[in-house]
């Protein structure tokens, strides 16, 4: 470790200093509290800070931040305000720490530019702790009340100066001028964080913290929180490490031109898992409080290479009305946990994607070709405006783009044509929400954003040589559509083929006009339902929901994949009946995709325990995701 | 297209969500670009009859006379909007329901009762179909703009519908309830004002109403046992302006 000091008579200087060449900004007081805030001079720096009440993650991942500004659907303009070179003083470890688990979720796949610009031009100068704060239990995850990461400096309080770090280049060149640190000086440094580190006595036993949380599901504790939380929402706005935001258009008065910004969001919202046609996901406030205990204590680390989901700031602790403490809901139930079990937990792929630009920047298509299929669902032929995009473009069968009517907004639709088809892409979408309204307003040569293709699709490689058992409901058809065509371009690779399909009537049915072509499909048979059939309609086929064709059917569990989608009520009795018929949970896939937001892995909005469903899923193996904390179906 | 009409209606209130209507500056020519003022008896000499386009209703409905104007209104707009705290909850003027019976209000406040026929008062959707909600006393102009355009647009507006302790701890306010030891109802209230009285010193009070899946019963239990509010005082906070709301009734009956 390179280690120089400054005496704190010269930290006037060592702040002019930088200010020639950066923008500082470092703890100030404001009223009792403090913040972090613009610094003119060292005077201003309040280094006896205990904690802020935002943390200094506003810098990076700003509250309100604009992706880009549109006029009409023509003009795109790439936003994110002008980042200058900055210096953040005086940050705590827990803090430096929560933004080395942030740069997992903002720098991972699919890289947010603006993090990244503000990342790249921002030096740390951290300050190690030589007190411990009223509600921090930093040390329980090894995250204060020293850092060992993430600074260009680090600064040590030792009396009449501090012990200065070298964290990095950057550090080191600021450090230039500064004398070396003398022996008694980083023997007087490790006593002091020592002694501070004896000093913390809030401590959550973070031994199999993941799997105790996981066998704890159902506790009693969840009940008495959900009667004291006042869903406020105030510990996640204050977290370090918390990530979730929505994104909506705004437009001005000409109702054309505007921005689309994306605002900081909390699971312990009402509304956030809210999707179309106004289902919550998560409506009950014990569920939420569990999500956000789960998410920082457990899943975090399970979705970010090992990385700590809390660094222990306090900042939850001290802000919350009722003091809802993490430290002692864990210590609740470890005083009084459910008999042991053994739990899987859910490990994903963490993959790596970084476009060549923006991926908050959708391109432009226009729409080739509009074919109505019922009442409110339509199919929509797109082609990229750009020649170029278009023939690069290709995607598994099962996946979804985001589409962006500029103004409204976006939504997550799955593609329902299959990649070999070169020239253009389908999308089946029924009309029920804000988008998806507008879209059925638009015509032929009518130009929209699409970003995609994202997620992971449906097992076709490993469903060769099998057998393959298609079970769909109402709109549920659409992501399976590019299945039927992929099977029925490479027939000879797999198995037995039966399609089950059901719809509430037959007038809600989709591409009849393409049943008669699928029938004709070599060893493949389709089999029809509806709910009902209203007075005067024609209907030859089966009335019942859709698991009464099961007896109807030939498939056996053996060699055979099943893949379902459709209303998650019917993918639940789907599942339950094939479970029955002797079909493992490895043998069957099911897509979640109603859940999905921002499609890269960013907002959070999507998570269903550990699992991100627009990158590690829409669809998924119903063995991985049977035992998720959240009970699915 | 032509340009939408737009008529302003009042009952019982005391007129400020209009005269905030009326401090639009900042819009206000984009908005005259936008929309046809049709009938505003607060600021124009000439108004229209309807049938209108979007409707705007300030105040809670108090008397059988109002009630027959309002179904009128009704009828009459395409898209109704239930302007401020007295249209959405019952606002102030809703106090009185819970001052015992109807007949003993009146009597508190008028000394010739022959004449006085007064009903409960309530938020216009206890008797219509409201389209949407601008909340608070006053209405945020900021909503108000954003309203028109999701009219225009017809789509659902971008309203947050989350705690007031969520803007205001994005400001970086110092808490007045943890800190200052001040009876705020932000962390029950409904956002959309940008935390505006917290930010200047002033706790909440409520007059947006209840945010989504608010705990005003735990809150009520804080006032009384750790801010040392009287049962009183407490049962005033959460009837004053949304009384007739289940989720404020409960922080009332909590205590």
């Amino acid at each position: 470790m390179e280690a120089f000091v400054l005496p704190k008579a010269e930290l006037g200087g060592f702040v002019a200093k930088l200010k020639a060449d950066y923008e500082v900004f470092g703890p100030v007081a404001k009223d009792t509290e403090f913040v972090f805030g613009p610094i003119a001079a060292a005077e201003d720096l309040r280094l006896d800070y205990d904690t802020t009440i935002l943390p200094p993650k506003k810098y990076f991942h700003r509250p309100v931040e604009t992706l880009f500004k549109f006029d009409g659907a023509v003009e795109i303009a790439g936003e994110g305000e002008k980042v200058g070179k900055q210096v953040l003083f005086g940050v705590h470890p827990c803090d430096v720490n929560a933004l080395l688990s942030l740069d997992k979720v903002f720098l991972g796949t699919y890289p947010d530019p603006y993090y990244k610009a503000r990342r790249e031009n921002t030096v740390i100068i951290g300050l190690n702790c030589v007190a411990p704060c009223e509600n921090g239990f930093c040390s329980s995850f090894n995250t204060g009340p020293a850092m060992d990461a993430g600074f260009d400096l680090a600064l040590t309080d030792i009396g009449d100066r501090y012990v200065v770090e070298v964290g990095s280049a950057a550090g080191k060149e600021l450090a230039a001028g500064l004398a070396a640190a003398s022996a008694d000086d980083l023997i007087a440094r490790n006593k002091a964080l020592r002694a501070c580190q004896q000093k913390i006595t809030r401590r959550i036993d973070a031994e199999n913290l993941g799997e105790l949380l996981h066998q704890n599901v159902e506790h009693p504790k969840w009940e008495e929180l959900k009667e004291e939380c006042l869903a406020c929402g105030t510990c996640t706005t204050v977290c370090p490490t918390c990530f979730c935001f929505g994104v909506k258009d705004y437009v001005d008065l000409t109702l054309k031109s505007g921005e689309r910004p994306r605002t900081w969001d909390s699971c312990m919202f009402y509304e956030f898992s809210r999707v179309a046609l106004d289902h919550i996901f998560r409506p009950d406030r014990a569920a939420r409080i569990k999500q956000r205990i789960f998410h920082k204590l457990a899943y975090f680390s399970q979705q970010f290479e090992g990385s700590p989901g809390c660094v222990g700031c306090g900042r939850c602790v001290s802000t919350c009305i009722k003091s809802i403490d993490p430290v002692e809901i864990v210590a609740a139930i470890q005083a009084n946990p459910n008999p042991p079990k053994e739990v899987k937990l859910f490990t994903p792929v963490i993959k790596k994607i970084t476009p060549e630009k923006s991926p908050w920047e959708p391109q432009k298509a226009v729409i080739k070709a509009i074919k109505p299929q019922t009442k409110d669902t339509t199919t929509y032929t797109f082609a990229f405006v750009d020649a170029k995009v278009q023939e690069a473009y290709t995607y598994d069968p099962g996946v979804f783009n985001m589409i962006s009517i500029f103004g409204i907004g976006e939504a997550p639709i799955s593609i329902s044509s299959c990649a070999d088809v070169k020239d253009s892409f389908d999308h089946t979408i029924r009309a029920v929400g804000n988008v998806t309204n507008a879209l059925a307003k638009l015509q032929v040569g009518d130009i929209v954003g699409i970003r995609g293709p994202y997620g992971v699709g449906w097992p076709v490689e490993e469903m060769k040589g099998k057998n393959v058992l298609l079970v769909a409901g109402g709109i549920g058809l659409a992501p399976l559509r590019p299945v039927i065509k992929y099977i029925q371009a490479r027939r000879d690779q797999y198995g037995d083929f039966e399609i089950l399909y059901g719809a509430r009537t037959p007038n809600d049915m989709l591409f009849t006009d393409e049943f008669e072509e699928w029938r004709k499909i070599p060893n493949t048979r389709l089999y029809l339902t509806v709910d009902y059939v209203p007075p005067g309609v024609e209907w030859g086929h089966n009335i019942g929901v859709v698991t009464t064709l099961f007896d109807k059917m030939a498939s056996r569990p053996e060699n055979t994949i099943m893949i379902t989608c459709g209303p998650e009520i019917m993918m639940k009795f789907v599942v339950r009946g094939l479970l029955a018929r002797g079909f493992s949970p490895e043998q069957i896939y099911v897509s979640l995709e109603r859940r999905m937001s921002c499609g890269i892995k960013k907002c959070g909005n999507c998570q269903i325990g550990p699992v991100f469903v627009c990158q590690d899923g829409p669809v998924f193996k119903y063995a991985d995701i049977k035992d998720l904390p959240e009970e699915i179906f | 297209m032509a340009k939408p009409r737009i008529a302003v209606f009042k009952f019982s209130s005391c007129a400020g969500c209009q005269l905030e209507l009326l401090n639009i500056e900042d819009h206000l020519l984009d908005v005259l670009g936008a929309v046809d003022i049709a009938y505003f008896v607060m600021a124009k000499r000439e108004n229209h009859e309807g049938p209108y386009d979007i409707g705007f209703v300030e105040g809670a409905v108090t008397s059988p006379k109002e009630l027959l104007e309002l179904k009128k209104i009704r009828e009459e707009c395409k898209v109704l909007v239930a302007m401020g705290a007295c249209a959405c909850t019952g606002g102030l003027p809703s106090i009185k329901n819970f001052a015992g019976t109807q007949r003993q209000a009146e009597e508190r406040v008028y000394t010739e009762l022959w004449d006085i026929k007064s009903i409960p008062a309530y938020g216009i959707d206890y008797y219509v179909k409201v389209d949407a909600y601008l909340r608070g006393c006053p209405i945020d102009i900021g909503e108000m703009v954003e309203l028109i355009k999701s009219a225009l647009l017809g789509v659902n507006p971008h309203f947050r519908p989350h705690s007031v302790c969520n803007e205001c701890k994005l400001k970086e306010n110092v808490c007045l309830l943890v800190n200052k030891g001040k009876p705020c109802m932000g962390s029950v209230t409904a956002a959309g004002c940008g935390a505006l009285c917290p930010s200047l010193n002033r706790p909440c009070e409520g007059c947006r109403g209840p945010a989504n899946d608010a705990n005003a019963a735990s809150l009520a239990q804080t006032f009384l046992t750790e801010l040392g509010l009287t049962r009183d005082d407490v049962r005033r906070k959460f009837l004053k302006y949304a009384g007739n709301t289940p989720e404020f009734r409960k922080g009332a009956e909590a205590v």
